[in-house]
């Protein structure tokens, strides 16, 4: 859930609850208000005419004014001083309906002991129906106010808050491999100010950390080279050497198989190291057919031998662009394995279309799991010779060019398919 | 010439030269090689790029100005392609990328040889087996032999190492090249000899080439 949408989702109850509190506390108090003051008119209304009583002993002369009904009785007898004012409907011959009225019973007696009972009804229709408009009235203002006051909120929020999503969308950008720094705003919020610096200095101090990883990894096999060099050029010389025992040449074999090995490893590990630091960053369009079919030329006395089949089919203009070179070692390397883990008799197919590129050969069955296939050393254990980097190689070419490599395999089918474009 | 700031690696190269029957001369500094350019004339330079107070390519960009002779075959530890192609461009004859087999680097040098020097010596013959480098044809007792390109590269880089022991790592890297690093598989070199072998025998030539064991093959006159 967004910041925004949750802090919504706390603002909005809460202040839903005080709105309808206060609403309600307003209605009821202006209730109040109205219903005291008509109970005050109605006293007023009630003393005057009991006054009036009081002074002549009879019904006094008065005229009831619309929505007003004055009942004035007079006893012969004693009455007990009583006074209540209620709500009560009366019936309206005229409308033919009840009429909501509130009314004041009153009974006194006058100063010669007579008993008189005063009760005046005065309809509060206007007053009900006032109170309804009140009523609509506040919800309307409340209901307005809630939302404006939520909209202003989700505002405010926004933008307090966008240093923040700005500089989570620059950091989310952040490429390890690129030399421009996060460049992150300035902004006058303190704690985003903090947060990116902590920001910048992380990532600073990770591109550092990645450099010089990646500095010492090709000065390491670089310097390697040199060595190894010598170490091949002394072997190779020993092995010139005439009347050399059985058991030196032994041993000279076992050190050239490993100097061999530790060159190829090494060779490997420099190519992607590389590819890494980009170093094959000349482009052109190269037709993958050709590539393909150059890179078949290497294997063709070998195929012969094995007895494959080979077929290539695909358009000529079907082309991407990138460095030539890597492109070789693309192909070479995927032809290579196809040729290698093939079976005798068996054959290599290879499909261009204006997406991927499909090599399909025969073979064993995998004895690997397909999505280790493409990790550093991991390799056949049946094949010694094999150093294990040739599919990470592969791999690492097709990603710094944004290309999808996946592998399948099925009835000893394997099936490796380049989305080139 | 060796131009090379590895002692030991000079030290080795010159060795091997040298039982090949090559006179050479090392200089172990830029300095050093510019002088020694200066003096004598050398068939052949083997040069380093990475040198302590210079750069190889400086040295055949001043070798070039001076119209001085002489095949360059450049060593180096970097296998940039925008390297080879400067060196190339600027007069070298051939680049090398460290580590070598000493076979290659053999090979290589008689080539560069064979090239600079027009004496006739587009013809290499061996006993019954003559090549002619210029338009790639085998003969076997003047009959013609036909060769795949890579029987034909195989043949020439035993004629290149004669007598001397060639590994079949070596042979992997002269026939697929530097960016073929991981056809690792040695039967493929198995095949091409036995192929090449049968080839020849069968045109009534003898059989040259003899397995060494745990090693490779060597090229002999028997």
């Amino acid at each position: 859930m967004k910041l925004l949408t949750k802090s919504a989702f706390y603002y909005l109850p809460l202040s839903l609850l005080v709105m309808v509190a206060g609403g309600a506390l307003l209605y009821l108090t202006i209730k109040k208000v109205i219903y005291k003051q008509m109970d005050d008119s109605l006293i007023t209304e009630k003393t005057i005419i009991e006054d009036q009583i009081k002074q002549s002993d009879t019904i006094p002369d008065f005229e009831a004014a619309l929505g007003h009904q004055i009942e004035v009785k007079l006893m012969n007898y004693h009455l007990r001083n009583y006074q209540a004012i209620k709500d009560t409907d009366i019936y309206d011959p005229k409308t033919d309906s009840f009429m909501p009225c509130r009314y004041i019973f009153y009974s006194g007696n006058t100063n010669q002991k007579k008993g008189f009972v005063i009760t005046i009804f005065r309809t509060i229709r206007e007053k009900n129906e006032l109170l309804k408009d009140i009523g609509i009235y506040l919800f309307f203002m409340f209901f307005s106010l809630l939302l404006i006051s939520i909209l202003i909120n989700y505002l405010i929020a926004r933008n307090l808050w966008r240093p923040f999503y700005d500089s989570v969308k620059i950091a989310g950008r952040f490429d390890i491999q690129s030399d421009t720094p996060l460049n992150l705003p300035e902004t006058d919020i303190n704690e985003f100010n903090q947060l990116n610096e902590i920001f910048d200095n992380m990532t600073r101090k990770m591109r550092n950390d990645y450099l010089n990883l990646k500095e010492f990894s090709e000065n390491a096999s670089h310097e390697i080279q040199t060595p190894l060099a010598v170490i091949r050029s002394k072997t190779d010389l020993l092995m010139q050497q005439k009347n050399l025992k059985k058991d030196s040449i032994n041993l000279v074999k076992s050190i050239n198989e490993a100097t061999t090995r530790l060159l190829k490893l090494n060779q490997g590990l420099l190519l992607i190291s590389k590819i890494e630091n980009q170093v094959f960053h000349e482009k052109k369009l190269v037709s993958l057919k050709r590539i393909v079919e150059n890179g078949l030329e290497n294997y063709k006395e070998i195929m012969e031998l094995k007895k494959m089949r080979i077929s290539v089919d695909g358009k000529d203009d079907a082309s991407v662009e990138m460095n030539e070179v890597l492109a070789e070692v693309l192909i070479s390397n995927l032809l290579s394995n196809a040729v290698r883990f093939n079976i005798d008799g068996g054959f290599i197919k290879c499909h261009i279309d204006n997406m991927f590129l499909t090599l399909t050969n025969t073979g064993l069955p995998m004895t690997i799991k397909p999505e280790d296939l493409f990790k550093r050393f991991h390799k056949n254990s049946e094949n010694p010779q094999s150093v294990g980097l040739g599919l990470s190689i592969v791999r690492k070419i097709a990603e710094s060019y944004g290309m999808l490599i996946t592998y399948t395999c099925k009835d000893n089918l394997h099936e490796l398919k380049l989305r080139y474009r | 010439m060796i131009v090379e700031d590895d002692r030991s690696l000079s030290r080795s190269i010159y060795d091997y030269l040298k039982m090949e029957g090559h006179i050479c001369e090392v200089a172990l500094t830029f300095t050093d090689a510019t002088q020694k350019v200066a003096i004598n004339k050398y068939d052949c330079i083997i040069l380093d790029i990475g040198l302590p107070d210079g750069t190889g390519l400086d040295l055949i960009r001043e070798m070039k100005a001076n119209r001085l002779t002489g095949g360059i075959l450049i060593l180096s530890a970097k296998s940039s392609l925008d390297d080879k192609l400067v060196g190339l461009n600027i007069g070298a004859d051939d680049y090398l990328t460290k580590p070598f087999h000493f076979a290659e680097l053999n090979a290589r040098i008689n080539s560069i040889y064979r090239r600079n020097n027009f004496l006739g010596l587009n013809e290499i013959t061996f006993n019954e087996i003559r090549i002619n480098t210029e338009d790639n044809q085998v003969y076997v007792n003047e009959k013609l032999l036909i060769l795949t390109k890579k029987e034909y590269d195989l043949l020439l880089f035993f004629m290149a190492n004669r007598n001397r022991i060639i590994t079949k790592e070596s042979i992997v890297e002269h026939l697929w090249g530097d960016n073929v690093i991981l056809t690792d598989s040695f039967d493929f070199v198995y095949t091409h000899v036995k192929n090449l072998r049968k080839k020849i025998v069968a045109a009534e030539g003898s059989n040259y080439i003899k397995c060494i064991y745990g090693f490779g093959y060597k090229f002999i006159d028997i």
